[in-house]
């Protein structure tokens, strides 16, 4: 019983200890690990993965319990039972999610044999083509339940997709560069233009105090040029609130920055024409701060890729 | 866990789409999404999905105590406690109402009973007097085991009785009335004399309905307070079958076999014998008709054809 906890002091406390092993007993139950051919012992294994993963050595035992209680255990266990190898648990996953698989792909891609192709390249990571120590690894034993199965599919086939296409933009030909007319394209000429610092610094400040919900709204609607329904949606908010929260949000950030210029020795006058000659430069300077990777367009050109699984 | 550093991995940007993570795990999430543009790009692409309100729907997200769920639920459970409440509350309130108007009908009688002990009730019915005397004892509810013989009980004890003691089915002490009943019933001419003795109080079930009655087959009194639906027992006297009924309202009078006559003028909460007496005759044959055209004049017919009349409530009888 010791996997599944991520403190070796919990396990010198047999009540602690009694009372995860009835919570993990009635999880094991119902999950129906037993039915889909993953044993007690490997569930225990899971759940003690997971708790490493997600929590800090030394985690107090409400926390664990909290995780362990949060997870979906019944998802848990068919994936982690089909990354073992279990038929039963195989034929589980395909009634359920295999069409929905090549309908996230076709809703990702906009393409039908793009879809294909996604939805057969996940179907083989999930499977496990991949091998470890002689091991094959299967996608599904990365998933630890924190969400939905089907909700971790989408994230997982999204990923795929975004990495693809950065990846297919950097073997872009230089053919295709021409015709697309990208080896004249003028250059950047946003560093170009001088602002000041004064400015910058008051931007930063303002910027840096945000709320992270305001900071992720201010940068999908005027970096990622997200639409308000995308990011009401994403936010789980009507699209409404988005709007009044981006109006706001843009008075709101003028009054700081004149605020912030005028700490900074500025006249309210001389803060205002500040603002003024500077809007345009103003935005790149939001543009920089906002983001942690600059590049443009819908998927940035940037070399690094999407996280990778687990990372 | 992740931090600003690390990208989330899929997991945890699955259930930030659905919501599902706990509220400081959201804000760490979102405070890296305000930040990167990667990750932005594939929750924007996760959550714009169609038919993700399933999976969201389903996650079993930690709420606030403030959150609206909680408010909505809040709301509800508080109306359900304050309609049941009122109700509660009107219903003991009419429960109240009804008892207050049964010991408003008799207050005389009771006070004059629970005033003199049963020992000056029996001193007063030898006394010979011309004119008839009635003394009732009223009979508090008691258990078999308590014995406190015939004294009378104290008003607490009677409000008690009345309205405390509504639901508790207690047997009454017709035995220990009885031997004072032998003392104390006396001819005086043609005035008929009559005593009454305490008998058992029957449960009063609180309900705003007008209560039925009805004779069973075994001649048991029953009575029901869901307008027939249901019928309980009422204990009168013990081992008397009864075959007459008469109810007017409050007053309800059984007879029975070898002249056993009660009257409840409480709706059958307290019961007292009535042992009808003219000219030195006692009413012993069955009674087999009973009625009463109101409170006070009524008529007892027997199953010899004997009639016995009364226009007093029964405490002086005529027989016919």
């Amino acid at each position: 019983m010791s996997v599944f906890m991520p403190n070796q002091d919990f396990q010198s406390e047999p009540g602690v200890a009694a009372g995860l092993d009835t919570l993990i007993a009635e999880l094991y139950q119902k999950s129906k690990g037993e039915e889909l051919g993953l044993t007690r012992q490997e569930f225990d294994a899971v759940l003690g993965e997971i708790a490493r993963k997600y929590l800090p050595a030394d985690a107090a035992h409400h926390d664990i319990r909290e995780l362990y209680t949060s997870l979906r255990s019944e998802e848990l266990a068919l994936a982690r039972a089909c990354a073992a190898g279990h038929e039963h648990a195989w034929v589980v996953f395909l009634t359920r999610y295999r069409e929905k698989l090549y309908d996230i792909a076709g809703y990702i891609t906009k393409e039908s044999s793009t879809a294909r192709e996604l939805a057969d390249s996940i179907y083989a990571e999930l499977y496990g083509t991949t091998t470890r120590d002689g091991q094959r690894t299967s996608k599904l034993a990365s998933y630890t339940g924190r969400g939905s199965l089907e909700g971790w599919l989408r994230t997982v086939m999204v990923q795929e997709h975004v990495n693809r296409y950065r990846r297919q933009r950097r073997l872009v030909s230089l053919d295709e560069e021409k015709e697309e007319g990208s080896q004249f394209a003028t250059p950047a000429t946003e560093a170009a233009i001088a602002v000041d610092p004064r400015v910058e610094a008051a931007t930063d400040e303002v910027l840096v105090a945000l709320p992270p919900e305001d900071r992720y709204v201010l940068a999908s609607y005027f970096l990622d040029e997200r639409t308000l329904a995308e990011i009401a949606r994403t936010l789980g908010v009507h699209e409404s609130t988005i709007s009044r929260k981006v109006d706001k949000l843009a008075k709101s950030l003028r009054k700081q920055i004149l605020a912030a210029l005028g700490r900074r020795g500025m006249s309210r006058r001389q803060a205002q024409e500040a603002l003024e000659v500077d809007v345009r430069d103003l935005r790149v300077n939001i543009r920089s701060r906002l983001a942690q990777e600059k590049g443009g367009g819908a998927f940035s050109k940037k070399k690094a890729e999407a996280p990778a699984d687990g990372s | 866990m992740a931090t600003v550093e690390d990208h989330p991995d899929p997991n945890l940007l699955g259930a930030f789409v659905e919501k599902s993570l706990a509220q400081g795990e959201q804000l760490r999430v979102l405070e890296h999404l305000s930040r990167c543009t990667s990750c932005r790009e594939i929750v924007s692409l996760t959550a714009t999905q169609p038919g993700l309100g399933d999976a969201v729907s389903v996650a079993p997200g930690r709420a606030g105590w403030l959150s609206w769920p909680v408010l909505r639920w809040g709301a509800a459970m508080a109306c359900i406690v304050v309609v049941g409440t009122v109700v509660t509350l009107r219903q003991q309130r009419e429960s109240r109402q009804i008892e207050a108007t049964i010991l408003e009908q008799k207050p005389e009688k009771q006070i004059s009973a629970l005033s003199s002990p049963p020992a000056k009730a029996a001193e007063e019915t030898t006394t010979g007097a011309a004119k008839p005397t009635v003394t009732r004892q009223m009979a508090r509810a008691t258990r078999p085991a308590e014995n406190h013989a015939a004294a009378a009980p104290s008003p607490l004890e009677m409000a008690d009785a009345g309205v405390g003691s509504r639901f508790a089915e207690v047997p009454g002490r017709a035995k220990a009335a009885e031997s004072q009943d032998a003392q104390s019933i006396k001819a005086a001419g043609n005035t008929a004399q009559v005593e009454t003795s305490g008998a058992a109080v029957v449960p009063l079930v609180s309900t705003n309905l007008p209560p039925r009655w009805t004779l069973s087959s075994d001649g048991t009194l029953e009575r029901s307070r869901d307008s027939g639906r249901s019928w309980q027992t009422i204990q009168v006297a013990d081992n008397t079958i009864f075959r007459a009924l008469a109810a007017n309202g409050l007053e309800i009078w059984v007879g029975g076999a070898a002249g056993a006559l009660f009257h409840s003028s409480d709706a059958g909460q307290h019961w007292t014998q009535v042992r009808p007496v003219a000219n030195g005759e006692a009413l012993g044959d069955d009674i087999i008709g009973v009625e009463f055209a109101d409170t006070l004049h009524g008529k007892v017919t027997t199953s010899v054809q004997g009639i016995w009349i009364t226009a007093d409530a029964g405490q002086s009888w005529q027989k016919q």
